[in-house]
């Protein structure tokens, strides 16, 4: 059981990483973006952290650690790189949603998971069921708030933030839930593998010259020789 | 060791060897006939498997893997798409280099990454922890994302990223699920497990609700990775881009991983008390998926993208004969899968050629093909006649029996499925018709005949000719073998 001083950090922690998830789907400037993220995965590596010293399950105190070494230092550390490869300074473009409707719609995603949450997680709880519930809830929530970064804005960039944001609700949940040997940690080494591939491909896109596949990535550049990258595509 | 960790082993071993021959390995050549030895050995080790290990074994290798029935099936069928896949790539492969459209830097980096895929598929077959089976799926997007993107254009990274994040961020819904199963059986157990063998056994102690909601979380995974609608975006453009032999292992193979998972995870949460309404659900996306790609094949100009459009509508049927849940039902369904699978290939193949023939797919490009590539030509009319479920063909008898099926649990339904079909072959007769009729009045005299070789050819007409002794002939062993895992899945 969690005594009470403890549960009120984590509850905090927990609001935390929802504000964070708030700031990730509103903010244009992708440097802020990628320290944004970093800055929620340092939450959840503190929430780890203080789990661990309630529970001294060392399984939390290994997950604490990677988070530490994967999302908060080395994946950020990587995406800057990528970002000073591509040049852009900011995603402005949305497809579907505005920042602030996005908003809006997660405000009530997070109510339609607290709902639903709220009657079907009735029979299972390991901690505290306030703690459990605003966990769970969050987690999903972030999830879902990742995906809405994902289909609404343009820059690839951004879409890995989305990408690894979900995956973050993905550890938010599983923490507040229970304990998956081993099973987190492989999830995060595979993101790490899903980036770099991603980047890769992205950055020096294998084979394209790099003029090329800037031209790809702003549709409406005209390449060198005055031709529109509709053009070019057709005669491809 | 005893005989079914031994050959986990030997497919381990394998797998190492080839591997390391073939980033040591110079020529084409030699790279080709390490991946084409790769899949015969693990067909020849799954029969032997099949013959020598007392099926099911579960738990094996501190509960991490299985094998059993289904578990053999699908990799006999993804090893032998493989084989032909890797026949046929030799001079598939050797002409895009010729014609620029891939590096010749690329190679091995493609080879490599086929290897790996094949590896990772049987392995992720094999698998009876659902989290290991999880990561190994996600493990399939990766290499096969790197062998579309092997070719050298700038739409391939466009699909390739497309491909990469829906199908890893629907599969992050999937490992929600997973987490759910695993505290429900925490909550039951004491102890949590996610190995199939173990689920299987408790299942109908599990509380109903919540493995009903694990259920959809994972099916959202699954189905993005067998190209179910709504999340299907990435399958045409991904089937349409990648080279043809990978489209071909995409559309038999990586899909097959998705409706894999799918069948496992519905043969734990069916034996709750929601089975009604997990098959509502399973039907209602099937044919939602059905119709959304019937329709969009009608407008279709693009071959490549058809033969994908049609990949989504024959996920969506496949899911309608889980859904429909009767012990026929599956057998029949999962005949379908090596059916469909089979046939698609030989499509794709056929599809490849024209690609290097007129260096485009759209039907703008193509103009008198008959004259100038008879053979794919044909191969595409008969391989299109297959598909559309005529008969002595594979796909009719799975197609019938669950139409029949079908029409138990309400005529409506049949006639959605009659209905969808007949559009389905409408679409295709029409691009056949579009694609073989303007030939006389544009004819390119420039243009000289692709010759495609007998590494071509010959994997077109085995598969072929293997779905029409199929459609004529069924044999006693495959009835025998599918009733083994209709059993094994606990259908009643």
């Amino acid at each position: 059981m969690i005594i009470a001083p403890t549960e009120n950090i984590l509850q905090i922690l927990v609001v935390l990483v929802l504000a964070t998830a708030a700031i990730i789907i509103t903010k244009r400037d992708i440097r802020s973006l990628i320290k944004t993220y970093a800055l929620q995965s340092l939450l959840l590596a503190v929430m780890a952290l203080v789990l661990f010293v309630v529970t001294g399950s060392l399984t939390l105190l290994c997950l604490a650690a990677i988070i530490l070494v994967s999302k908060v230092w080395i994946i950020p550390l990587f995406m800057g790189q990528v970002y000073k490869k591509l040049n852009i300074k900011r995603d402005t473009q949305f497809h579907f949603l505005s920042p602030i409707t996005a908003l809006f719609v997660s405000i009530f995603i997070i109510l339609f998971v607290y709902l639903s949450f709220s009657t079907l997680l009735s029979e299972l709880s390991r901690f505290n069921p306030n703690l459990f519930f605003l966990g769970a809830t969050v987690g999903v929530s972030i999830l879902f708030m990742g995906m809405i970064v994902i289909f609404s804005r343009k820059q690839t960039l951004t879409n890995i933030v989305g990408y690894l944001t979900m995956e973050n609700g993905v550890v938010l949940f599983s923490l507040s839930l229970t304990e998956l040997p081993l099973l987190i940690e492989f999830l995060i080494i595979l993101d790490l593998i899903m980036l770099t591939l991603i980047a890769t491909i992205l950055a020096f896109g294998i084979d394209s010259t790099i003029e090329e596949f800037h031209a790809q990535l702003n549709p409406f550049a005209y390449s060198k020789d005055g031709k529109s990258q509709k053009t070019l595509e057709d005669e491809r | 060791m005893d005989t079914p960790t031994l050959v986990l082993a030997i497919y381990a071993l394998i797998a190492v060897v080839v591997l390391a021959a073939t980033v040591l390995s110079k020529s084409h050549r030699i790279m080709n006939t390490l991946a084409v030895g790769l899949s015969a050995s693990y067909i020849t080790l799954t029969l032997y498997a099949l013959l020598s290990v007392d099926l099911p074994a579960y738990g094996l290798v501190s509960n991490y893997f299985l094998i059993d029935h289904l578990s053999i099936y699908e990799i006999l069928i993804a090893a032998i798409l493989f084989l032909f896949a890797a026949v046929y790539a030799r001079e598939y492969v050797e002409s895009s280099i010729e014609t620029n459209e891939m590096n010749r830097s690329n190679l091995k980096l493609f080879y490599v990454a086929f290897n790996l895929l094949l590896i990772t598929i049987v392995y992720a077959f094999l698998a009876d922890s659902l989290a290991l089976f999880w990561i190994l799926a996600e493990l399939t997007t990766a290499f096969s994302a790197v062998l579309i993107v092997t070719l050298n254009a700038p739409k391939n990274i466009v699909a390739t990223l497309k491909y990469i994040f829906i199908t890893s961020t629907c599969m992050l819904f999937a490992f929600i699920g997973l987490i759910l199963i695993f505290t429900l059986t925490q909550n039951n157990l004491g102890v949590g497990t996610l190995n199939w063998s173990i689920l299987m056994t408790i299942a109908n102690t599990l509380s109903p609700a919540i493995m009903f909601a694990a259920f959809i979380f994972t099916f959202v995974g699954f189905a993005a990775k067998s190209g179910i609608v709504p999340f299907h975006a990435w399958l045409p453009s991904a089937h349409s881009k990648a080279p043809a032999p990978v489209s071909a292992i995409l559309s038999g193979a990586i899909t097959s991983v998705g409706i894999y998972g799918i069948i496992r995870i519905y043969a734990v949460a069916s034996q709750t008390s929601e089975l009604p309404k997990i098959s509502w659900f399973l039907v209602s996306f099937g044919l939602l998926s059905m119709a959304v790609a019937a329709l969009s094949m009608l407008n279709q100009v693009n071959l490549k993208k058809l033969i994908g459009y049609s990949t989504v509508e024959n996920m969506g049927f496949l899911l309608v004969g889980l859904g429909l849940g009767t012990t026929t039902a599956i057998f029949w369904m999962l005949f379908y899968i090596l059916a469909h699978a089979f046939t698609k290939a030989s499509l794709f193949f056929s599809a490849g050629i024209l690609h290097h023939q007129f260096q485009s797919v759209r039907l703008a490009r193509i103009k008198n093909a008959f004259k100038l590539q008879p053979f794919a030509s044909w191969g595409l009319i008969v391989g299109v006649t297959a598909m559309t479920g005529v008969p002595l063909f594979a796909i009719f008898l799975p197609k019938f029996s669950l139409l029949i099926e079908s029409a138990v649990v309400s005529p409506v339904l049949l006639l959605g499925l009659l209905v969808i079909f007949l559009l389905v072959a409408a679409a295709f007769g029409i691009f056949m018709v579009r694609l073989f009729s303007h030939s006389e009045k544009a004819y390119d005299s420039d243009l000289k005949p692709f010759r495609a070789g007998w590494n071509m050819k010959i994997p077109i007409v085995v598969l072929i000719a293997v779905v029409f002794i199929l459609g004529v002939v069924f044999p006693e062993q495959l009835t025998d073998f599918l009733n083994a895992i209709v059993l094994e899945l606990g259908v009643k």
